[in-house]
């Protein structure tokens, strides 16, 4: 195999874990930032503290310890293969269950800022006017929080494309299923190909720069706008 | 922002995500096939997979050998083995962790062979080095592996010790976590002078010191063949290619002591 | 003691459980029937009354006496609320029986004071988004833009609103989600005064329209007075008996937080624009009216008003009273009134009189009460000026007409 196909394989990997990741962590991350933010306890700073965890832990201790629970040996490693059949260490999924857990606090926290800064008052006068639970959250939460969503959405991912020490230990570095573009790059460092590494270093930066770009400007048009009704 | 844009863009995001699931669940339905018929697994130290590279690239072309080579620090991919890693080939860069393989019962019987030794050399990336002299009465840092964890660094430590400057240096040292990271200090010129692998000034055609045998211990490296291989034939013949004649003088000429064999 | 207000009738004592049932079995009766506690950190709401709805209840107290909360708790916004609540017969939570009907199906609507318009939505979505979440809607958005005076800002944003427009937005769409009853929370306290007296015309045209029970939050109690026909009043967690407002009112001239007043409603005989009056005519005896004057009401823009009832308040600092009838003065406004009572505070004299069934209070200073020798039953003149009628109404000044 070449290096420039071998380089795409990881690309396209890298790709799809990013983006299967920041699904998963916006389905999760919204309802788990949404009961932060309205919970009224003394124990919430101890979850919230366990959401930042991930900021804390060196990826490759996390990554070793995640390791230790994917085995085929323990109990979530066991629960899974008998799930489905195959191994959760270095599969695709591992590194997607790690990312989710690697990038959690990067969509939870904006989410969990913005919904404690909306607070309840529109959501009492959509209530007043006939609006359940989930049809407030669609039809007033995510129209008025979107900035935040857009925020949530690109950090997520852009960590998650980022990530190398967790996926480096619970993946394997396997080509096509695990390993991905933060690996590939070490990996022509090390082995001394540093024209590769400088291409696909390049690439990354242009395409994240572009892609956070975009984010970015959708966001402060969405803020722009929100600003303006902030004011009234 | 205009309303048309606006629902151009929501437009294009429901769509993305859309496509974006189809791709995930497109490489759930291939995982089965990939565990079927992969390719035979190497698992290599780091710092050893440019050389591998250049031995496989030697393979016969009738082998027919489909491999994949999956390169990370020794300390990792031991950690990976023990905990289910689909390798099949394990070429590590010490002969620690293919002990410690074996004692917990991972690897196949009697697959663990010594297939190189390392070799140090003093370097830098500013001056030529005429002698080791250099040494005494160097007052700059000194980069080296960290040499508890370290292969290279464990034999740069004692390298110093034969020289005598071992309490002398130890204040001094730049403390890499591998031997790469040494190695990119001293090339960066961070560092100006460290202890770094022969092979990497050879692969990348750099003149250094070579540090003469007697003064550190072997740094011997070993493969093993995973347990859990169901490709133990191909990963046999793996092997023994790379511990015939012909691959141990390439390996030489890359930087490495050979190993010698019984069959030469 | 007689009201002049039209209020339905009212029952100052507790209703009993078999009450109960019977307004529960008429199903024309709009009946709110509270019991229940909520306690905040120093502060205990504790209710156990039942309101037979009017048109308009008014709601007054101070602020902090709790009377947000009751409305909130009513709405369903205050789940920890525990006790009994049912209108119109129908169980809106009952703790015993755990069951809490929530907020979005209570079929109350409430205006907040801080409107809180949905700032992504136009003025036109604002409505649409309570009429689209309900099932069998009878009101159109058309007619309900035209009662809240909105057709020309409908597709506005409402962030680009004034304060009063908002309010309007707010009401409207409180209205399309057509409540069984609309709960206001001090609606206008943020607006100025000729605001205010423009969104309580029409929000009084529009429960008269629609007939929807109201129950009207507020601390002002001019304003209670022209929008309300009957007053709860709020303090310190409990409620009052219910009282027609007129009767609340002089109640509170008791009380030392508000300055005594005459409240009253009287019909509009006629414009007298060359005079810049309009006169109002109370009824004192069975076949006799007197006149009251106040400033010219703009006829022009309200036709209508003759032969209404207009809600008009007289502070008793305004009224002075004179032995003999005052013919040479400039105040408009005398009437023959006897004396019922006098009550003295520090520096002057509250005194109660009746003006056939009509019942003024005039506050005096304790020097006049003795130079007069003001007693019990004797026969006074009261007076006035035009200027000491307070009335909510909107007059259009003729320049925005």
């Amino acid at each position: 195999m070449t290096d420039i196909s071998a380089d795409i394989l990881a690309l396209t990997t890298t790709f799809k874990m990013a983006a299967l990741t920041t699904i998963i962590l916006l389905l999760l991350g919204t309802p788990l930032a949404w009961y932060l933010a309205k919970w009224q306890s003394k124990w919430k700073v101890i979850f919230e503290a366990v959401v930042a965890l991930p900021l804390v832990l060196p990826p490759t201790v996390l990554g070793f310890y995640l390791l230790l629970a994917f085995s085929p040996g323990s109990l979530p490693g066991q629960l899974w293969q008998s799930a489905t059949g195959s191994q959760l260490a270095f599969s695709f999924s591992a590194i997607v269950i790690g990312s989710v857990l690697y990038s959690l606090p990067f969509v939870v926290q904006p989410l969990q800022k913005a919904f404690e800064q909306l607070g309840d008052h529109h959501l009492e006068a959509a209530a007043m006017l006939g609006a359940g639970p989930i049809d407030r959250f669609f039809s007033i939460v995510l129209p008025l929080t979107k900035a935040s969503f857009i925020t949530a959405t690109a950090l997520g991912f852009a960590h998650t494309v980022g990530e190398f020490g967790v996926v480096l230990m619970i993946g394997g570095n396997i080509p096509g299923e695990t390993r991905v573009l933060s690996i590939a790059l070490f990996d022509h460092v090390e082995a001394f190909n540093y024209a590769n590494a400088h291409i696909l270093s390049a690439g990354l930066l242009i395409a994240s720069l572009l892609l956070l770009s975009m984010v970015y400007l959708l966001g402060n048009n969405v803020n722009k706008t929100q600003q303006n009704l902030a004011k009234s | 922002m205009p309303r048309l844009l606006k629902n151009t863009l929501q437009k294009t995001l429901t769509l993305a995500i859309i496509w974006l699931a189809l791709q995930a669940s497109h490489v759930y339905a291939n995982e089965p096939i990939l565990l079927q018929e992969r390719p035979l697994r190497i698992a290599v130290a780091a710092n050893f997979a440019p050389a591998l590279k250049v031995l496989l690239a030697d393979l016969p072309n009738n082998t027919n050998i489909d491999y994949q080579i999956i390169s990370a620090a020794t300390g990792t991919l031991y950690q990976q083995i023990k905990h289910g890693a689909p390798f099949d080939l394990f070429l590590s860069a010490d002969s620690t962790r293919p002990a410690l393989l074996e004692q917990a019962g991972l690897i196949i019987e009697n697959s663990r062979k010594s297939y190189a030794y390392g070799q140090i050399a003093l370097w830098s990336a500013t001056q030529p080095l005429t002698s080791l002299s250099i040494l005494n009465n160097y007052s700059g840092n000194l980069a080296i592996a960290n040499p508890d964890t370290a292969p290279y660094g464990k034999a740069a430590k004692q390298a110093l010790t034969y020289l005598s400057l071992w309490s002398e240096q130890k204040t001094k040292l730049v403390t890499g976590i591998n031997i790469s990271q040494t190695f990119q200090q001293v090339r960066s010129q961070a560092v100006p002078l460290g202890f770094v692998a022969y092979s990497q000034l050879k692969m990348n055609q750099y003149q250094g010191l070579l540090i003469p045998e007697q003064f550190y211990q072997p740094i011997e490296q070993q493969l093993v063949i995973v347990k859990t291989s169901k490709q133990v034939a191909i990963a046999q013949k793996l092997s023994d290619f790379i511990l015939q004649t012909n691959s141990q003088a390439t390996l030489q000429q890359l930087g490495y002591l050979p190993v010698k064999t019984e069959n030469d | 003691m007689s009201t002049l207000s039209n209020s339905t009738n009212t029952s100052s004592d507790s209703p009993s459980y078999s009450e109960q049932l019977a307004i529960s079995d008429n199903p024309h009766a709009t009946s709110l029937a509270l019991a229940f506690k909520l306690a905040f950190n120093s502060f205990v709401i504790s209710v156990e009354q039942e309101i037979h709805l009017s048109a308009v209840t008014g709601v007054y107290g101070d602020s902090g006496s709790g009377k947000s909360t009751l409305l909130r708790i009513i709405a369903g916004l205050e789940q920890q609320a525990v006790g009994k609540i049912s209108l119109n017969g129908k169980s809106l939570q009952d703790s015993a029986k755990k069951q809490y009907i929530k907020a979005e199906k209570r079929q109350i609507g409430l205006v907040f004071q801080d409107s809180r318009l949905f700032p992504h939505l136009s003025v036109y979505q604002n409505l649409a988004y309570g009429a689209k979440r309900q099932k069998n809607s009878q009101l159109s958005i058309e007619k309900v833009l035209t009662l809240t005076k909105l057709k020309s800002l409908q597709h506005q944003n409402v962030t680009q609103l004034s304060g009063g427009e908002k309010q309007r937005v707010s009401i409207a769409r409180a209205l399309l989600a057509e409540p069984k009853l609309l709960l206001l929370d001090e609606p206008f306290s943020a607006l100025d005064k000729s605001t205010k007296s423009q969104m309580l015309t029409i929000l009084k045209d529009i429960q008269q329209q629609l007939n929807l029970p109201m129950l009207y939050v507020s601390h002002s109690l001019s304003e209670l007075q022209y929008i309300a026909d009957q007053l709860i009043v709020v303090s310190a967690g409990k409620i009052s008996t219910v009282n027609p407002i007129h009767q609340a009112i002089h109640q509170l001239n008791n009380a030392e937080e508000t300055s005594p007043k005459t409240s009253l409603s009287l019909t509009v005989a006629e414009h007298l624009p060359d005079y810049g009056l309009t006169r109002l005519s109370l009824p004192i005896a069975q076949d006799k009216t007197a006149s009251i004057y106040l400033p010219l009401l703009e006829q022009t823009i309200t036709p209508s008003l003759l032969g209404q009832k207009l809600p008009c308040m007289i502070y008793a600092r305004d009224i002075s009273i004179s032995i003999t009838k005052p013919e040479h003065s400039s105040i408009v406004n005398h009437l023959p009134a006897t004396i019922i009572e006098i009550q003295y505070g520090k520096t002057n004299a509250l005194v109660t009189l009746k003006s056939g069934e009509q019942q003024f209070f005039a506050q005096i200073s304790l020097w006049s009460k003795k130079r007069l020798a003001l007693t019990i039953q004797s026969t006074v003149y009261i007076q006035f000026k035009a200027n000491a009628v307070h009335s909510y109404h909107y007059t259009e000044s003729p320049k925005n007409a």
